[in-house]
């Protein structure tokens, strides 16, 4: 006989399952996955007992793609079939790439030039969603390995100052390998968290992440476990790999003549500059050689070759304390994240700065998985919610295109998100039925020194003298910072809407069609996956909305909870043995009929919380 | 949702608020309906706490900004704040905001403006905070006609700042 379940007092929630949810930090160089293990949050190791997955993929002609150190090998070996530091390539164009790097040691599609890079492999064409997809397969299933389970939840960190189409291409690299992204999350918040959460510090923190191919500053006021992020910046082209150029460029300089092919030497020069800029980490100077070619580098020298790199770096977190009208004086810690903050150049030039040595003791590679993890296993309801909380903000200013090129700024940066905001604009001709809007990100006046994020357009606006029609147009930027944009005629009501996507990337037909080939051989696995999917959507579902009548109940109706029990009783039975389609017809129908029941218990928690805070104001006078 | 921006935070309906229990609210009523806290909830509550939590971040950032929270606090009057009438802005004032624009043109380029800029918004700010102190007097005999005027005074002042403000920021190479 099955036992009855009986509920906690007092607790809001109905029951402690352990659901299991995994903190990613998908990065240039190295990849980890983080879980709470027993109360505390850990990196998962793969069987060697390894923390770092480097994320390097390697593709093979008829045989599966080798990832992590398994693919290190073919760096040198298959330069033309391994591919690394992919994370740089998200949400760029061909052209961007190449202006930007020019050791790029692979074949590119060039019919594809300015849509999203496409890789020419053995394996077929590779593009940088497909091969983060594959890194964080690789990680999902060591996480898998270690939990002994199948994942409920994920949460994959992104640089803070990762664009809309960016963030857009991770999330569909998530969907991609199949996991279920309960948030993305910022970096540099990540690691607030994991040197936040012991200590009940009060203050502001600056982070400083400088990775493998990205840089982000991150200002954040911490108060009684709120995080409030105030200021970000940084540059998603700026990372370790720019001081290994550096001196890959001082070697090219002195060498004479190159011999083997271009893409071996390209690689080859670029591992001897890796390997002399970690010694330089540890020695005063280094010899490098190359063929018959040898030479000493010094700290010195090297800290004059990187001057440029590095004096950019502390540019941006003058800006950031300038955005939030913040001193030097007023910061209370900085931490440091990223492998490249080991570097000796960087960790002075920031202490010099903010005349305080930055923190170091959590390994800068693993911070920010870390927190990740411990933020995932907040969010699938591990922990209790009231434990702390992340107030993020969008990193760049997000508006539209008018008249003569010309930004208007819509959602400037360093708006606290989620955000929606709304402006109105009009006609400029008389009769004008057809208006096309152009969404852009940036923070330049000129349209051209933008990023294009999407183009759309709003038709059947009636005819009207020009000026007359009033368009209002309205942004909405949701928690993870990805953006929707919505046009509407006010006196007809006609509406447009766009979910952007990056111009530079896929769109939702790509995806699709990239899921059905990766299950190509097997149809049938292919609606077995999605009904499994639908079946975990299902049940998250009617277990949330038990959850939420063990507390409100008194919140129903009798009639509307019936029919909430009706839907509930029919998705159940779906569960059974119905298809995907019909699934997610009964889980529509659930949510509609316990719509208005969420509507009055967000009412009620609000009612609840100014009473709480009227209470303390009391107390303290 | 009915509440106005200051009902939501449970706090006086004046221009001069208590920005350290306005930012207090503001933490605790985010972390109630913040999606973070709905992750794993239906569709529907999901969509709510989008919902909910940005206009809490609407309100908050409309009532933590000096000018935003004047303007919002005429609104709930019924003033029109968009249409700004002739009569409104004195000859005096407009003359004086030329002249203050041009010095601002006037000054060098480079980093040897930098003093100039300094002592030029020191005079603003020392002026914006009287007129600001006026706002809120006339505001709280409930006299908005000429609260309005001194709103109005308020943005060009505002705007002068912002713009003496990008100025030492080009100066300053950020």
């Amino acid at each position: 006989m099955a036992l009855l379940q009986i509920q906690e007092p007092g607790g809001k929630t109905a029951k402690a399952l352990h659901r299991l949810a995994v903190g990613i930090d998908l990065g240039t160089t190295n990849s980890l996955v983080a879980a709470s293990c027993g109360g505390s949050v850990e990196i998962l190791p793969d069987t060697d007992g390894d923390y770092l997955l480097p994320s390097i993929v390697r593709y093979r002609e008829g045989q599966p793609a080798l990832v992590g150190k398994e693919a290190k090998l073919g760096l040198i070996e298959d330069a033309e079939n391994t591919l690394s530091s992919i994370k740089r390539f998200l949400g760029k164009s061909l052209t961007e790439l190449k202006t930007q790097n020019k050791y790029l040691p692979y074949k590119f599609d060039e019919s594809r030039s300015d849509t999203s890079p496409a890789i020419v492999t053995v394996d077929g064409v590779k593009d940088p969603v497909q091969v983060s997809a594959d890194i964080l397969r690789k990680l999902a299933k060591r996480a898998e390995q270690c939990l002994k389970g199948p994942l409920d939840g994920t949460v994959i960190t992104v640089p803070a100052y990762f664009n809309d189409s960016q963030r857009q291409q991770t999330r569909d690299a998530a969907r991609l390998a199949g996991l279920n992204v309960l948030r993305l999350l910022n970096e540099p918040t990540a690691a607030a968290v994991a040197y936040g959460l012991d200590s009940k510090d009060q203050g502001n923190i600056v982070i400083f992440d400088l990775g493998g191919g990205t840089f982000d500053v991150s200002l954040l006021s911490l108060q009684k476990g709120v995080f409030e992020v105030l200021a970000t910046g940084g540059d998603t082209s700026l990372g370790g790999d720019d001081f290994d150029y550096v001196i890959a460029d001082w070697v090219a300089a002195q060498l004479s003549s190159k011999t083997e092919s271009e893409f071996t030497v390209n690689a080859q020069l670029l591992q001897i500059a890796n390997a002399a800029k970690h010694q330089l980490s540890f020695d005063e100077s280094v010899q490098l050689s190359f063929d018959d070619w040898s030479a000493s580098l010094s700290r010195e020298e090297f800290a004059k070759l990187t001057e440029k790199l590095v004096s950019k770096t502390i540019n941006t977190c003058r800006r950031v304390l300038r955005d939030a009208s913040l001193s030097v004086e007023d910061i209370d810690n900085i931490v440091m994240v990223g492998g490249s903050t080991r570097m000796p150049v960087v960790r002075e030039a920031v202490a010099k700065y903010f005349n305080k040595a930055p923190l170091t003791n959590i390994d800068p590679d693993k911070v920010v998985a870390v927190g990740a993890g411990i933020q995932a296993d907040v969010l699938i309801g591990n922990k209790p919610a009231d434990s702390f909380l992340l107030l993020d903000v969008n990193p760049l200013s997000l508006g539209i295109e008018t008249m003569g090129e010309l930004v208007e700024k819509i959602i400037p940066r360093n708006t606290t998100i989620p955000v929606v905001r709304a402006q109105e604009f009009t006609t400029f001709k008389d009769g004008q039925t057809v208006m096309s809007f152009h969404v852009v990100q940036g923070e330049r006046e000129l349209v051209t020194d933008c990023r294009s994020l999407a183009r759309f357009e709003l038709r059947g606006i009636p005819p009207m003298v020009a000026g007359a029609a009033k368009i209002k147009v309205s942004f909405q930027v949701d928690a993870d910072g990805l953006l929707s944009v919505a046009a509407q005629e006010l006196s007809s009501g006609t509406k447009a809407e766009v979910q952007v996507k990056p111009s530079y990337g896929l769109d939702s037909g790509a995806i699709e069609q990239m899921l059905q080939d990766s299950y190509d051989n097997a149809q049938t696995d292919m609606e077995a996956r999605s009904i499994k999917e639908a079946q975990i959507e299902a049940r998250q579902l009617i277990s949330a909305i038990a959850n939420a009548r063990s507390v409100d109940e008194s919140l129903l109706p009798i009639d509307e909870s019936r029919r909430i029990e009706i839907a509930v009783d029919e998705l159940e039975a779906a569960l059974i043995d119905a298809g995907s389609n019909q699934i997610h017809a009964l889980i529509e129908k659930l949510n509609l009929v316990s719509g208005d029941f969420a509507a009055r218990r967000m009412d009620l928690t609000i009612a609840e919380a100014l009473r709480g805070e009227s209470i303390d104001k009391v107390n303290s006078q | 949702m009915q509440k106005n921006y200051f009902q939501l935070f449970d706090l006086p309906e004046t221009c001069e608020l208590n920005i350290d229990a306005l930012a207090v609210a503001y933490r605790e009523l985010q972390s109630e309906v913040h999606p973070d806290r709905f992750a794993t909830a239906s569709e529907s509550e999901k969509l709510l706490a989008v919902q909910q939590s940005s206009y809490l971040n609407e309100a908050y950032s409309t009532l933590k900004s000096p000018l935003k929270r004047a303007g919002y606090l005429l609104v709930q009057n019924n003033i029109d704040i968009g249409k700004v009438d002739q009569n409104d802005l004195s000859m005096e004032l407009l003359l004086e905001q030329i002249q203050l624009r041009e010095m601002l043109d006037e000054l060098p380029k480079d980093a040897s403006a930098l003093a100039d800029l300094e002592s030029l918004k020191k005079d603003v700010q020392e002026k914006l905070h009287g007129r600001y102190q006026d706002f809120s007097d006339s505001t709280g005999k409930s006299n908005f006609p000429e609260a309005k005027i001194i709103y109005h005074e308020l943005q060009f002042l505002y705007k002068l700042l912002a713009e003496i403000e990008s100025g030492e920021e080009q100066r300053l190479e950020y």
